[in-house]
């Protein structure tokens, strides 16, 4: 594992964390975006070192299917939350378990990863950074969507806990990227087409106004 | 043998549904999509329907049907399956002409998004990819979440969210799942991993991973499914779906609980741990004592039948679980559950025409309908008795069968005391449901009304039709088994 890859995904799960904090709408799309970009910078800038050195076919389909793949969880998805901004509002909130019992939450889950990463043998502690990784950011993204009453953010949420799968993605066959990637673009699409159609019905982003099915 | 039934088994809905889509995109057409749109569908999913059926002679006789390298293959495992959702499909189709009014998605869409659905159940069931299986899953979900959203009423907004998270999220872990089969093997098609037993060490040297694997599909497919613990969705989109909806999402479960077990059970021969038995079973086991019990107290129709289908999924699942070296189980539990999902599809529909015609479900306001609405009553007592295991129904016969290998199975593998103690906690639980089923029956149909609702007669007969045709499949399934059975082998 390299150490700048290393150092990518340790930003990468500290931006995440911080999104769990954002107040607004519109600041928890600008995290979301800025996590896909530091996840997948390292990737594309190896396939852009590679294609300039090996100047094969090889390389610039790789080069693309990276950039593809940065392209979208950077800045598609995101302006797609963001037209559901513009198309609803920019609504404040807090965690609903408050903000301090969120910090200590989330300051624990790091560090208990941490020490379990510690305690690994030293031979598989290369082996399963980037598992562990994805899965710490997984963690934060899970608890931004628990802990928030905005649909918006809950999808930001869900499309971060898919942007912390990504380091895994770059295993699979190159053909199947750009499926994947437009599968989860739908579901954005559906997701915000939703969130747009409830604030329509309900008036408000808050999903414990939408509450009818508790009555 | 190779060929291209199977690859044009997802084309024809997918062709016909973009076509659909078409339809539209221009304003000139809207009209014209607005008059035709109930009779492209029927058409569509009768166009649907021949591919399947063709190749119903050619897996009868044992042959397999493959279109490489999309790893899509169909034979005997998967066409009993496939012939079933596209016939429900079809009727669903024939019940939509009557009851649809329209809602979120213009004519068009709405038809292009039903058909894709279509092409995603087909393609469920005839992939043995992994990563086909993903796309597959995660495409029926979002389809499905769309299909909620479309009626118009404040409800199926919330209703559809939930469903999207709850079921977004269990998607990453099939992808997790995959990934890490994928990641370990370099292998991607089930039926090459089976095949290798090199493939196959390289898996059973991770146990721990292999068992987390396992929790990743089950908790993936589980949600999907609506089983408990990662039910909540399901009872609360049922009744915020339009009927139709209801009619075709009722179909669902017939692939993606074959794929569940299409992924977990080669993992389970490759290492045949107790612990993938447990969570199998557990989760099937769960499923059926809540949804029974919770079914029971519901007095909406909609969230009753909720209930009942969790506790159908649950059947489903733990007969397919009783994995043995015979592959009975495979063989009894697909029986199980086309039949229990044929019943279910009835007294969904049955139940939309209620709704259809009273525009309530509460059963605590309705009352004496059988009088105006007697082929309705007709089909929705067919298909209840069926699903409670009544003779000579289809569903009688599921259950002997299911009871039956579930005795063996646990005498087999624990002790005559605990087998006796799992057929008979099943066996109450069917007297559980067809208790509740009953007293719905008798609330709705025979008791008297305390609103006064105006019913004037029943519904068109493109919305009593199929649910009749329904309750004799059952019927006729009742009587003559085999006429199903013998087009259900092991994989």
């Amino acid at each position: 594992m390299e150490i700048l890859s290393t150092v990518t995904l340790v930003v990468a799960a500290f931006i995440t964390a911080l999104s769990c904090f954002a107040e607004s709408t519109r600041r928890a799309i600008i995290f979301l975006s800025i996590q896909a970009i530091a996840i997948g910078s390292v990737t594309l800038v190896r396939c852009l070192i590679d294609l300039i050195v090996g100047l094969n076919i090889e390389a610039l389909i790789h080069f693309f299917i990276a950039f593809a793949e940065w392209f979208s969880a950077a800045v598609v998805v995101p302006l797609i939350l963001y037209w559901g901004v513009v198309k609803t509002e920019n609504a404040f909130d807090t965690p609903v378990i408050g903000v301090r019992r969120l910090a200590i939450l989330v300051a624990s889950t790091a560090t208990l990863f941490i020490v379990l990463w510690i305690f690994q043998p030293q031979t598989s502690q290369g082996e399963m950074i980037t598992l562990s990784f994805c899965m710490l950011m997984f963690s934060f993204s899970a608890f931004l969507m628990v802990t928030r009453r905005d649909s918006l953010k809950i999808l930001v949420g869900l499309n971060m806990a898919e942007n912390s799968l990504y380091p895994l993605l770059a295993e699979i066959p190159t053909m199947l990227v750009p499926l994947i990637l437009a599968l989860m673009i739908f579901v954005t699409a559906i997701g915000t087409y939703i969130v747009v159609e409830a604030y329509r019905d309900h008036g408000s982003l808050l999903v414990d106004r939408w509450r009818w099915l508790s009555e | 043998m190779y060929s291209l039934l199977p690859l044009l088994t997802l084309i024809v809905p997918l062709l016909a549904g973009t076509l659909c889509l078409f339809t539209c995109l221009f304003r000139f057409l809207e009209e014209f999509s607005r008059r035709t749109s109930k009779i492209l569908l029927l058409t569509s999913a009768a166009l649907s329907l021949v591919t399947p059926l063709t190749m119903i002679p050619y897996c009868a006789l044992g042959e397999v049907l493959e279109t490489t390298g999309l790893g899509l293959r169909a034979d005997l495992s998967n066409i009993a399956a496939l012939v079933s959702t596209a016939i429900l499909f079809f009727l669903v189709s024939i019940y939509n002409m009557g009851a649809e009014r329209g809602g979120r998605l213009k004519p068009g869409l709405y038809n292009f998004f039903l058909l894709l659905f279509l092409c995603c159940m087909f393609g469920l069931l005839l992939s043995y990819d992994l990563f086909g299986i993903f796309l597959f899953v995660e495409l029926v979900i979002g389809v499905s979440i769309i299909l909620v959203a479309h009626n118009p009423v404040k409800e199926s907004t919330e209703a559809a969210f939930k469903y999207l998270i709850i079921t977004a999220i269990s998607a990453l872990f099939v992808l997790i799942g995959v990934l890490v089969i994928y990641v370990l093997t370099g292998e991607s098609n089930i039926l090459h991993l089976v095949g290798d037993s090199e493939k196959q060490a390289i898996l059973a040297e991770n146990p721990r991973l292999l068992m987390f694997v396992v929790a990743c599909f089950i908790i993936g497919l589980g949600a999907d499914i609506g089983l408990v613990p990662f039910h909540g969705w399901l009872p609360d989109c049922l009744p915020a779906s339009t009927i139709i909806i209801n009619g075709f999402t009722a179909i669902e479960p017939i692939p993606l609980i074959l794929a569940l077990y299409k992924l977990v059970a080669p993992l389970y021969r490759i290492y045949p741990s107790n612990v993938i038995l447990a969570l199998m079973l557990g989760t099937g086991l769960i499923s059926i004592v809540f949804g029974a019990l919770m079914a029971y107290s519901q007095k909406n129709f909609f969230r009753m039948i909720a209930y009942c289908s969790i506790d159908e999924y649950g059947h489903s699942l733990f007969a397919l679980s009783l994995i043995s070296p015979e592959a009975r189980s495979f063989l009894i539990g697909q029986f199980y559950l086309i039949n229990s999902t044929l019943a279910k599809t009835g007294l969904i529909l049955s139940l939309g025409s209620v709704y259809f015609n009273s525009g309530d479900s509460v059963m605590d306001s309705l009352g004496n309908l059988i009088a105006k609405m007697d082929k309705t009553a007709l089909s929705y007592m067919v298909c209840a008795l069926s699903l409670t295991g009544i003779p000579p129904l289809s569903g009688f016969y599921a259950k002997l069968l299911f009871f039956g290998e579930s005795y063996r199975f646990f005498y087999k593998n624990e002790n005559s005391i605990i087998a006796t103690l799992i057929v008979a906690l099943l066996v109450c639980i069917s007297i559980i449901s067809f208790i509740f089923l009953i007293r719905s029956f008798h609330k709705i149909f025979l008791g008297k009304s305390r609103k006064n609702i105006d019913v004037k007669g029943d519904v068109p007969i493109l919305m009593w039709l199929p649910t009749i045709i329904i309750a004799t499949a059952t019927l006729i399934l009742g009587i003559r088994p085999d006429l199903l059975l013998r087009f259900i082998g092991p994989a």
